[in-house]
Parts: structure tokens; sequence; C-alpha cells
């Protein structure tokens, strides 16, 4: 089965009472509510191949979440559509939910009351896994996730760490080609975390899964994903690898160097800005536009000048998030000042 | 594919049970205080009269701590299992119900099931105890008996739609806190479990005429003890199986609205 996702055009308007401060305000709402429609996401269109990992950035109230939620067959949108496998999810809930497997952050799943184990069995009833398969699977979850130590302990009794790897072995017990993972390693500690990511890694390239991921945890993207969908205030504002991402957000480098000529003239170079000159010590940085990147920034200034010491620093990706994110805003802000008629395309 | 083996989901609130033997030992302790409790009352009140409200005293003995045993069928602790509706809408965990090949109707009637078939162990286990020391009569005849079984199945299923309903005020008011009050003091007055609804003003009888609770304990246990003759039974079964009609169409129609408000926090 395939494990395309696709996405045309999904909106999503929630309708909220306005609550007006104070006590009169309180009182007027009571009798006079106010509605308002909030657009929660905005014309969304973007793929995700069969087999690949798609992390969905956002800053916190994006929209991320509610379109997982449209994807999961949970919400219905307002308007566009979606297909999860080949199935409409708000359509077909129950075709969709032998096709996927999500986890919310920190929300399990599991029986709070019942011994992992008994978790599993249960979902293994509901989902129709066959006894051998689901042996099987426990496992192979059970190598990769280190289970076993802890499947007998009930729910309740688990650290968080526990949880959320025995939430997302439930999440996948049965063979779902699609995965949904919303903040899955919120909270916990790195040692956990690169296990979880490891195990994410093996289904993705061993399995063949297709991975929806959110998370804000930069390092989880680096390591999993290679393409970003990056969307803001319910608009998509991006769509590309985590290159191109660099490429346009993540030009913040600098090469710090050390000349050993003191009379050298030292003067800008193409794309390349001089930020600071003080003695023998200069720091070049991009230009605003056509600015290479920092290995060639690097080649040009060790060709022109002669060195004694010098040095780079490139933003990771948490910088050039934030540069993507600050861009995003301003583009937000363009959207809701020009008439909804003239819009163009974002970022 | 069907789900064949769905229905073993039915094992969620036993299985938490029986893992919690606190739980278990604490649900002895207050099954047999109230059925001694509720025994020697009825037995003083009637210390001094024969007859009263059309009851003698085994009937009304009788008919107390069946009341107080029937109400056991529903009585699990779902909520330190932090499995209600209530704390699945406050955590979010209520989207899990909307990811699986089971619909949520069907997950939460198996889960009723299962709760009730564990209450009903308790029920019989309790009742056996008590015909045999005496404290309860056993039914006139297999016809009563037969019939109060028919009456009491539809009398578990009026109270499981009575119950949903109250669960599923939590999709639009996030709690129910308040309506699981007034709906456990309504389903005790007026089921009859705090006294018998022959004790009551003719206004009171009428007025819970018109309510579901009625059809929940009160009909099957005055079947069981005589108060309610057999002629009459079909009457009144006929009443038990509307209110199951109205309340199954009523709760199906929220069921699909409650589906287009899941909304859990977060963006």
């Amino acid at each position: 089965m395939s494990g395309s996702i696709e996405v045309r055009g999904l909106s999503r308007t929630f309708h909220t009472t306005v609550r007006r401060p104070g006590f009169a305000g309180a009182l007027k709402s009571l009798v006079n509510p106010e509605r308002v429609a909030k657009e929660a996401v905005v014309d969304v269109t973007f793929d995700v191949a069969p087999g690949e990992l798609l992390a969905l950035l956002g800053p916190n109230g994006a929209g991320k979440s509610t379109t997982i939620k449209m994807l999961t067959g949970i919400l219905t949108p307002t308007a566009g559509e979606a297909r999860v496998a080949g199935v409409v999810p708000y359509e077909e809930r129950e075709r969709n939910a032998r096709n996927i497997g999500a986890v919310f952050g920190q929300r399990t799943q599991l029986w709070w009351d019942l011994p992992v184990r008994e978790s599993f069995a249960i979902l293994r009833d509901i989902y129709e896994v066959p006894e051998r398969e689901h042996r099987a699977r426990l496992g192979e979850f059970d190598e990769l996730l280190d289970l076993s130590s802890f499947w007998d302990t009930r729910v309740r009794h688990l650290s968080l760490g526990q949880r959320v790897r025995c939430d997302l072995a439930a999440a996948l017990l049965h063979d779902p080609p699609v995965v949904f993972l919303d903040e899955p390693t919120i909270g916990m500690d790195v040692v956990v975390k690169e296990q979880v990511r490891e195990f994410l890694r093996h289904q993705v390239e061993e399995r063949g899964r297709t991975v929806l991921l959110t998370t804000h945890d930069m390092t989880e993207v680096e390591r999993l994903a290679e393409r970003v969908v990056l969307i803001n205030h319910g608009r998509l504002v991006l769509d590309g690898s985590l290159d191109e991402i660099r490429r346009k957000f993540g030009s913040t480098w600098q090469v710090r160097a050390t000349l050993a000529d003191p009379h050298a003239r030292v003067e800008p170079l193409p794309g390349i800005a001089l930020l600071r000159h003080d003695g023998l010590k200069v720091v070049f940085g991009p230009a605003e536009a056509d600015a290479p990147t920092v290995h060639q920034a690097l080649k040009a200034v060790i060709e022109r000048y002669e060195v004694t010491d010098i040095a780079i620093d490139e933003a990771d990706l948490e910088d050039v998030m934030r540069a993507a994110y600050v861009q995003a805003e301003a583009v937000s802000r363009a959207h809701a000042e020009v008439p909804s008629g003239a819009r163009a395309e974002g970022v | 594919m069907a789900a064949v083996h769905a229905w073993r989901a039915a094992r969620v609130t036993p299985l938490g049970e029986l893992h919690t033997p606190p739980r278990m030992t604490a649900a002895l302790l207050r099954l047999t205080v109230q059925v001694v409790l509720v025994a020697s009352l009825w037995n003083g009140l009637y210390a001094q009269t024969g007859t009263t409200a059309g009851l003698d005293r085994d009937q009304a003995v009788t008919y107390a701590v069946l009341a107080v045993l029937a109400s056991r069928l529903r009585e699990l602790d779902q909520y330190a299992g932090r499995d209600t509706v209530l704390q699945h809408m406050h955590f979010g965990t209520i989207v899990y119900w909307y990811l699986r090949p089971l619909a949520p109707q069907r997950y939460y009637a198996l889960r009723a099931l299962g709760e009730q078939l564990y209450g009903l162990a308790w029920a019989l286990a309790g009742y056996a105890v008590c015909l045999a020391v005496g404290v309860v009569r056993p039914p006139e005849s297999a016809a009563v008996a037969g019939v109060f079984a028919l009456s009491m199945l539809l009398g578990q299923w009026v109270l499981y739609y009575v119950m949903l309903v109250i669960d599923q005020l939590c999709f639009w008011t996030l709690r129910n806190g308040a309506a699981m009050l007034i709906l456990i003091f309504a389903q005790n007055l007026l089921s009859g479990v705090y006294a018998p609804l022959w004790f009551f003003p003719d206004w009171f009888i009428t007025l819970s005429g018109f309510l579901p609770f009625q059809a929940t304990l009160s009909v099957p246990l005055s079947l069981y003890v005589g108060r309610i003759p057999l002629s009459e039974a079909g009457a009144q079964l006929a009443v038990q199986a509307a209110w199951v009609v109205v309340l199954a169409l009523f709760t199906r129609l929220l069921w699909r609205r409650a589906a287009r408000r899941v909304i859990s926090q977060g963006g």
C-alpha cells in the first residue's frame, strides 16, 4: 500500500466566542455572545512521498496540530482536500485508521490501569493483528526501544520516556504505512530522545514508513528530516529541503581572519560584506544579495588575503529556523494587510 | 475487515480492577456494609407494622437489598483508571478514540458491557450469599425470575444510555461533574435505590413515570418482589423497551454531533 500524503488547499476555520473583559463584559458575553471566526489553517498544499520523513515546523499556534488532526481524520477541513495512503481521512475514518499510526506528544493512548502488554493486546484485538505478527513486531520494537524491561508495569507507574516509547510502539503495532508524530520527544532526556530518533530512522529507512513529524527540536529535524514544511498563522510559508532553507535563511555565517599584513587594503568581496576591521582582525559576513556559502566565502578570503589565522562561525539550524520564523511572521503580517483577492504566494 | 476480535476491548475495565486488589477489597467492604445496613434499616422500619405501601417486610427488605446489589453493576472506578470521557476530554486523549478502526460509540458500548458483566459477577455472588443466609427471598416462580431477568436487562440498557448522555455532555461542556451529581441523586431517588417508589406520594410517582430512571431498577425489582404482578409485566417491559429505543436514537444523534466537536487542547 502506498503511504503517500497529498494535501491540497486545506483550510480549517474555528468559530469561537469572544469573552469580553470585566464583570460587565462577562455578563454581556453571557447574554449576547460575540462569535468570531479564526482561521487555524489556510490553503495549505504539500505532498509527502512514500517512505519520506517530513518535518512540519512552525511556532506555537501556527496550525501544525490542526493540520495533523485533519490528516488523521479527527477534524474535517472547512475547505480543500487531503488523501492519506489513498484515503480521504475525514470521510473514511475507520479505513484511514488502519493505514495510520499517531502519537500526540505526552498524551498517551495506553490504558492507565493496565500493564503495557495488556494495552498492546487490546490494540492487537482492535486492529485485528494476527497473534504471530503481533509477537514478531513486539520483538522488533523491544530490540529498538528496550520495552521488555518495563512492559509488565502498569502505565501509571512508567516514566515519561518509558511511556512515550510504549506509545510509539502502540502506534505502529498494526504496521501502518503512514505515521503522524506530534512533538513525540517533548520533555524527554537526551538518551531517550536519541533512542526514539534511531527508532524513527529505522521505521523510515528499513520499513519504508511515511512519517509526518512536528517538533520544536531542531536537532531532531537535522538528524531525521531531509525536507521541511514551515507554516505560520495557518499558512504554508516554505516547503523545501534543509539545504534550501539554510541557503534561504541560514546565511548568518561569519568568517573571522587575522591578517598577516597590517597595511593590507581590506574591502568587501563579491557577495561578502566587511562587518568589522580592527587592526589585523577582520570579520566578513554575507552581503544581502547573492551571498556565497560559508565555505565559498572562506575560500575567497584566503585567496584574496594572506592570513595567519582564520575561523568560521556558522548559524545552527535553530538560528536558521529563527530567521525563517521572523520572515514568516513578516509575510503573515503582509497577508493580513493585503486584501484577500490580491494575495500572492508566500516566501 | 470486520472487527472480529474488537469485542475483547470489553475487558478493559474489569482487567483494570483485577490489577488493583485494593479497589476490589474496598468494593467488597462497601457492598457488605451497605447490604447489612440496608437490611437492618428495613427490618427495623417494619418491626411495628405488617404491610406498608403494598409491601410486606420480606418484600421491602428483598427490594432494598437487591437495589444495593444492582447498583454495583455500574459502580466501577473509571475515574481512578483515568478512563472517563471527562478525563479523556481534559487530557486530550479522546483523539485516540477517533483514530482506531473501532468507532468511539462501539468502543464505549463494549467497555460498558465489560463493566456490567464484571459488576454482574459481583451482584450474583452477593445475591447468592444473601439468598443463602435468608436476607432476600427467592422469586415466586420461574416465570417471575425470567421476567425479572428480562426486565433487569432492559433496565441496565436504559441506565447505560442515561450514563452515556451524561458522558456525551463533556463534548459540549468539557466538564460533567454537576450533571453527574444530579444524575446519581436522581437515579438513586427515582429508580428506587433509596426507597421503593411505592412509598412516595402519587404526584411523585406520576412525575417519575415520565423519566427513564424508574425503568432502570424500580420496575425489575418490583416485578421480582411481586409488587407488580406478572399480568402487568408486558406493559412495563414495553415501556422499558420504548426508553431503550428513544435513548438509543438520541445518543446516536449526540455521537454524530460529538464527532464534530473533538477539538482537544493545542493548535
